[in-house]
């Protein structure tokens, strides 16, 4: 009976109710079909899917992009928050310790909309509640009125130190970027931890954890080339990935964009990111790179999640592929909006 | 071997006695095998009808498939007995 365990049956539940979902998502060839389609068709058009109840229920407080944008926030937050209710025990764990980054994401909205004076219900329609703060929480730290008593107002959460020592700085110097930057390193470092802690299945969310920074540090390296930024980048760089702070530093000193990928090839070890490096030497526009890294990355992880099909992976993977689905509806409508001629709007899709 | 003292009923009544205790093994091993079988069958089925309802008469055929296995056994069963 090796390998048998009470708990098997709970991760090859949840595990199918993810692939599943997964298979339900909008596939390439819709997103092709929406590329000729106006904004008005468009809405209609996700109003028939998943986003169905959203659409109805914000249909009458909203109209245009705003109501593409407000339902699906609203669908990303709801299905992320049933995903997190429905998978048992240790994927739990796991699972709330990704979604963190949405609290991140929340809370220097927040800070940024009280340091920039907005109203509550503009700051609200950005937020997307996904993360461990519900939107109970979040309205409460929107009704505070500046951002030290959001700060304040956020004493026992993780990432609270962090925001204690940046805040002054960064109302200071009025910009939030290098509060945020420390946010997402704490993020990755706590997630490092996590994924340590000796729960059953870290070392395959750890698998995960170490190819989100790789990637995410590789796209950070093609940024700041494309900004021409070649000074100490220490500080911009994830650490815990395959690669050393240092090593990636001494990358982005290369001047020549050919000896760059080059000698980023010979640190990587992983074929599909190998391939699709040779691939990206003849891209010079930056949303293409980043799409194609993107790319990989979820390839990567879908056949990792093949490899470990009952772990943390499956739905790690949903939630990534569910996340990009979001972002892409997003560009397509407000790409739309901006009268943006389809063949151009396929380039930023990640498809 | 069969002791001096044993009669031919007591020898026959015993023969009866082993076939009956492998029948019931053969029951009762294949019941907790195909148990075994369909936990994970069980788990992806629920899970996969829970989020698309079609699912569910296909769910249930594959669910119920390891009952061949103790349908084996309940046949070695009735055979080591009758």
């Amino acid at each position: 009976m090796a390998g048998v365990s009470s708990g098997s049956a709970q991760y090859i539940y949840a595990c199918t109710r993810m692939r599943v979902r997964k298979s339900l998502l909008i596939p390439r060839e819709d997103y092709l079909r929406m590329l000729n389609m106006s904004l008005p068709e468009i809405t209609r058009f996700i109003g028939e899917t998943a986003y169905r109840s959203e659409i109805d229920e914000l249909g009458t407080s909203f109209t245009g992009i705003n109501l593409v944008e407000v339902a699906l926030s609203w669908n990303l937050a709801k299905e992320y928050q049933s995903i997190l209710e429905l998978v048992p025990g240790d994927l739990k764990h796991f699972t709330a310790s990704y979604l963190r980054r949405w609290d991140i994401q929340n809370v220097v909205t927040i800070l940024r909309g009280k340091m920039q004076k907005m109203s509550a219900g503009k700051i609200k329609e950005v937020l997307v509640p996904a993360g461990r703060l519900d939107r109970v929480a979040l309205d409460r730290l929107v009704a505070e009125e500046s951002p030290e008593r959001v700060a304040e107002a956020l004493k026992g959460e993780q990432f609270y130190p962090i925001i204690e020592r940046e805040l002054p700085g960064a109302i200071e110097a009025g910009s939030f970027a290098h509060l945020e930057n420390e946010l997402y390193r704490g993020y990755y470092a706590r997630l490092i931890a996590d994924a340590k802690e000796g729960v059953k299945g870290g070392d395959i969310f750890l698998k995960y954890i170490q190819l989100e920074i790789d990637i995410r540090n590789i796209q950070n390296l093609f940024r700041l080339r494309a900004g021409h930024i070649h000074e100490d980048i220490r500080e911009l760089m994830i650490s815990g990935g395959s690669f050393t702070v240092d090593e990636l530093q001494r990358l982005s000193g290369i001047e020549n964009q050919d000896e760059f990928i080059d000698s980023l090839k010979r640190s990587v070890k992983m074929l599909p990111l190998l391939n699709a490096l040779e691939d990206i030497r003849g891209k010079t526009a930056l949303h293409a790179i980043e799409v194609a890294l993107t790319r990989v990355q979820l390839e990567q992880m879908e056949r990792m999640s093949k490899r470990y099909a009952f772990s943390i992976l499956p739905v790690i993977v949903y939630l990534e592929e569910k996340k990009y689905e979001v972002a892409n509806l997003r560009a397509l409508a407000r790409g739309k909006e901006a009268g943006l001629p389809g063949e151009r709007l396929q380039g930023y899709l990640v498809m | 071997m069969v002791d001096i003292g044993t009669t031919l009923e007591m020898v026959q009544a015993s023969q009866a006695g082993m076939s009956a205790v492998g029948a019931g093994l053969a029951v009762g091993l294949t019941g907790i095998g195909s148990g075994i079988a369909e936990m994970g069958i069980g788990a992806a089925a629920v899970g996969a009808t829970a989020e698309n309802r079609d699912m569910f008469g296909l769910a249930l055929l594959f669910t119920v498939i390891p009952e061949t296995i103790v349908i084996f056994g309940l046949v070695v069963a009735l055979l080591l007995l009758f």
